[in-house]
């Protein structure tokens, strides 16, 4: 910290724009994980121009720069490990572009999702990644975690949108990687790699986006499943079938019971519900998908469907799972919801099992676990709910992330459906990719040959992510 | 865990829920003053962090730390829009007190009077709805109570209320946003201010600048954390400043969060009278009734106001 020069910074960005108060320090330490830790100080820059001269002062002294949105992340992404510069970005957020004709925009890495989305609706487009937290997401941050959301088994993630990015690479040169066209085949398509690299290879100045036709047609439906397997037999037809459902969402009995406790909605005590829904422009074709995902769903034992086509109705229906986040954290009082084993990837013959997999793994360790997520994208949400004052709580959690992960590796899932790696999943993420770990750590040097951008991250990350911050929690015992 | 460095007596009750906040951070979509200075130290999720900091003994209580969480206009659109619902605006308050009680003085938005200035007429001790303000042979303000609406500045004949902290509610900074917006050359467009009231509806227009959406607006839009609180002068700027019309929005009659709204309809009529004496057309100030949340009736209501000042055409010189 001692050579952080602040003067320096306050040169480059306006004193206005530079915090060192311990105060803010403390909380730009924090994102939405169980992980913390202090920077030396958050700089928010207005231009790509200023992001070049921190970049250039921090590389000449070797000091870390994270790049932050608006610190949704749920894995650590842009907690400071090893300290250094908060880089700010909800300063840049500027839509530079909407291009009609050739159906992309340009924007400025801290433009708010759903501002963008507010930008395109007049044009009967939207940018479809829209993950649960649009309202805060920063575009940048979508970016760098490859976020994606409910509508993601239709749509695909941030990646799939992307077609370009300009880079502050660590040196503070700036380079545009990417194209504005449809396709590309003329080597490398490094922006690919920028999306999902959370911020260790370059801070994104702006990006170019592409965006799809905003439909004008859409149906919700909802079924109930008295046991698992036949929602999990019921997924696996869906998309096996062709059928192309703008959500599919699994929620699982723990959820309803939390859903209800918190919300009283009176939802069928089940052993799972799927949410589905078609969207589409020609209400015929709305129709025809919504109808073959009901009846694949009440082959295999679904029952109690309702289907709307109406806005509010939809709204009713899509309230349980929209308040699942909230109901899970009153679940049971001193049982605050963790953000550990957030989210994962499984084949969807094996949704059913990884929920009851999960199930099992949470009693083995007294914890309660509750298994949800767009099941369509084969992306299942997890949240642990523990007494986080109890070392020995932190130490079943660590124990069950583990068995989650070796189980989720061992049917050929992967770590991260659309959360991000960070702190909190690099372990699992190192054993799940460790063939290609010292490839990663070749490409993250030919970026960032210093190591300052987001260092301890992914690749480079603890292997022990309980001990590798502080934890956000007051734990009264200390964790061995 | 480190101790508390002071005694925090009404916050210790809050520990186990402060674990229970996820920090997702979805409260900065709502909180006006965040929106204002889009520092995350300013939105909700920093203020629990950093009491959960004081309560840990992380943080150091500090005039800066106490200055932060004395910031709040209680407009509860955070903990209404709390993933783990969670009362905010009263923790904040426990917060408040317990720095207060350990010596800090700091004001955060709550309104000051200057002594010097002040006549002791009472009339912001009658009106204030969280009888936060008393008379003690001088005017005292009791900062746990001040909700911040500002009301109280509005009222006072002598002008010897204001609030060190406005973040954009203040009437200075709302005469230069009417300037800026009025007697910018770029602009081809402006003719109007549409004053927002922060509780009969929820703009949330102030987080991104679409510099595509449209560039040359004909009104801008200014957030009051209470109609009560646009004063007569900062209506009369904007025709200073060459406005066509100025709208005001205000809750309904007994739906005012400060009872307000009663001064606002008050004040509008007089002004009305005052401009007409000026040769400015009455309609050119009006006042639209916006249910808490309805976005349609504001649209609506600035649609037909905007249509009205259009037909009249700009303001004669001279």
């Amino acid at each position: 910290m001692e050579k952080l020069n602040i003067s320096r910074l306050k040169e480059i960005v306006g004193e206005k724009n530079v915090k060192d108060d311990p105060a803010d320090l403390y909380i730009y330490g924090t994102d939405a994980s169980v992980h913390q830790a202090m920077p030396w100080a958050v700089v928010r820059p207005e231009n790509a121009g200023q992001v070049q001269e921190i970049m250039r002062y921090a590389n000449s002294e070797k000091i870390p720069v994270i790049p932050r949105g608006s610190g949704s992340g749920m894995c650590g992404q842009t907690v400071p490990v090893n300290g250094g510069i908060i880089l700010d970005m909800k300063r840049m957020n500027k839509i530079l572009e909407i291009n009609l004709e050739d159906v992309y925009c340009r924007v400025e890495p801290g433009v708010i999702d759903d501002d963008l989305n507010k930008a395109l609706k007049p044009y009967n487009v939207f940018f479809p990644p829209t993950p649960a937290s649009s309202i805060i997401a920063t575009i940048g941050g979508e970016i760098a975690n490859n976020a994606s959301g409910v509508r993601s088994v239709k749509y695909g993630a941030a990646r799939d949108s992307l077609l370009g990015v300009k880079l502050v690479l660590a040196s503070g040169d700036m380079i545009s990687f990417g194209t504005t066209t449809r396709v590309e085949a003329s080597g490398y398509q490094i922006e690919r790699i920028i999306a999902g690299s959370e911020g260790t290879l370059g801070v994104i100045v702006e990006a170019t986006l592409k965006f799809v036709p905003l439909p004008t047609i859409r149906c919700l439906g909802m079924t109930n499943f008295n046991k698992l397997e036949e929602a999990g037999d019921s997924i696996s037809e869906i998309m096996a079938s062709g059928c192309t459902p703008s959500m599919l969402e699994l929620v699982d009995n723990v959820a309803i019971k939390a859903i209800n406790n918190a919300l009283k909605l009176n939802l069928p005590d089940v052993d799972a519900i799927l949410i589905f829904e078609a969207d589409g422009m020609v209400k015929e074709a709305v129709d025809f998908e919504i109808t073959k995902i009901k009846d694949i769903c009440e082959t295999h034992g679904g029952f109690g469907t309702e289907l709307s086509f109406d806005e509010k109705e939809r709204e009713r229906i899509y309230t349980g799972r929209k308040k699942l986040f909230p109901s899970l954290s009153k679940y049971k009082e001193l049982m605050p919801s963790t953000s550990l084993a957030d989210d994962m990837t499984v084949p969807y013959s094996k949704m059913a099992e990884t929920t009851r997999k999960i199930h099992e793994i949470a009693k083995q360790n007294n914890i309660i676990m509750s298994a949800y997520g767009h099941c369509g994208s084969g992306c299942m949400h997890t949240k642990i709910l523990m007494d986080t004052t109890k070392s020995e709580s932190w130490k079943a959690a660590e124990k069950a992330v583990a068995q989650i992960y070796e189980y989720v590796n061992s049917v050929g899932g992967t770590t991260s459906a659309e959360h991000g790696i960070g702190i909190s999943k690099a372990p699992a993420f190192k054993i799940e990719k460790a063939a290609s770990l010292e490839l990663m750590r070749g490409i993250k040097k030919a970026f960032d040959p210093n190591n300052i951008l987001n260092p301890g991250k992914l690749q480079d990350a603890s292997d022990d992510w309980l001990n590798a911050t502080k934890l956000r929690y007051t734990v009264s015992d200390k964790c061995e | 865990m480190n101790k508390p460095k002071i005694k925090l007596n009404r916050l210790e009750k809050w520990k186990g829920s402060l674990d229970v906040c996820i920090r997702c951070g979805y409260c900065f979509a709502h909180c006006p003053i965040y929106k204002d200075t889009r520092w995350e130290t300013d939105a909700p999720r920093g203020k629990m962090t950093l009491i959960y900091g004081l309560i840990n003994g992380e943080v150091e209580p500090t005039d800066y730390v106490a200055e932060k969480l004395l910031e709040c206009f209680y407009c509860k659109r955070c903990e209404n829009n709390c993933s783990s619902s969670l009362p905010i605006t009263q923790i904040f308050t426990d917060a408040q007190a317990d720095l207060l009680e350990a010596g800090f003085d700091v004001k955060g938005t709550t309104s000051v009077t200057n002594r010097g200035q002040c006549t002791l007429c009472l009339e912001c001790v009658r009106l204030c709805k969280h009888e936060a303000r008393s008379y003690d042979g001088r005017i005292v303000v009791d900062t746990v109570k001040c909700q911040s609406c500002g009301s109280c500045i509005d009222s006072c004949p002598r002008m010897a209320i204001s609030m060190n902290l406005g973040f954009g509610t203040n009437p200075d900074e709302m005469r230069s946003e009417i300037t800026g917006f009025l007697k910018d050359d770029k602009r081809k467009n402006a003719k109007a201010i549409v004053f927002c009231c922060n509780w009969s509806n929820y703009p949330g227009f102030q987080v991104a600048e679409l510099v595509s959406e449209d560039p040359d607006p004909e009104y801008k839009i200014l957030v009051t954390m209470c109609s009560g609180r646009v004063q007569s002068q900062v209506i009369m700027e904007a025709f200073a400043q060459g406005a066509w019309g100025v709208l005001v929005t205000m809750c309904p009659e007994d739906k005012c969060e400060h009872d307000g709204n009663v001064r606002t309809k008050m004040r509008i009529n007089s002004l009305k009278k005052a401009i007409h004496e000026l040769g400015i057309g009455p309609e050119r100030v009006q006042l639209e009734i916006v249910e808490k949340g309805n976005q349609k009736q504001f649209q609506d209501g600035v649609k037909k106001f905007m249509k009205e000042i259009k037909d009249a055409g700009p303001l004669k010189r001279g």
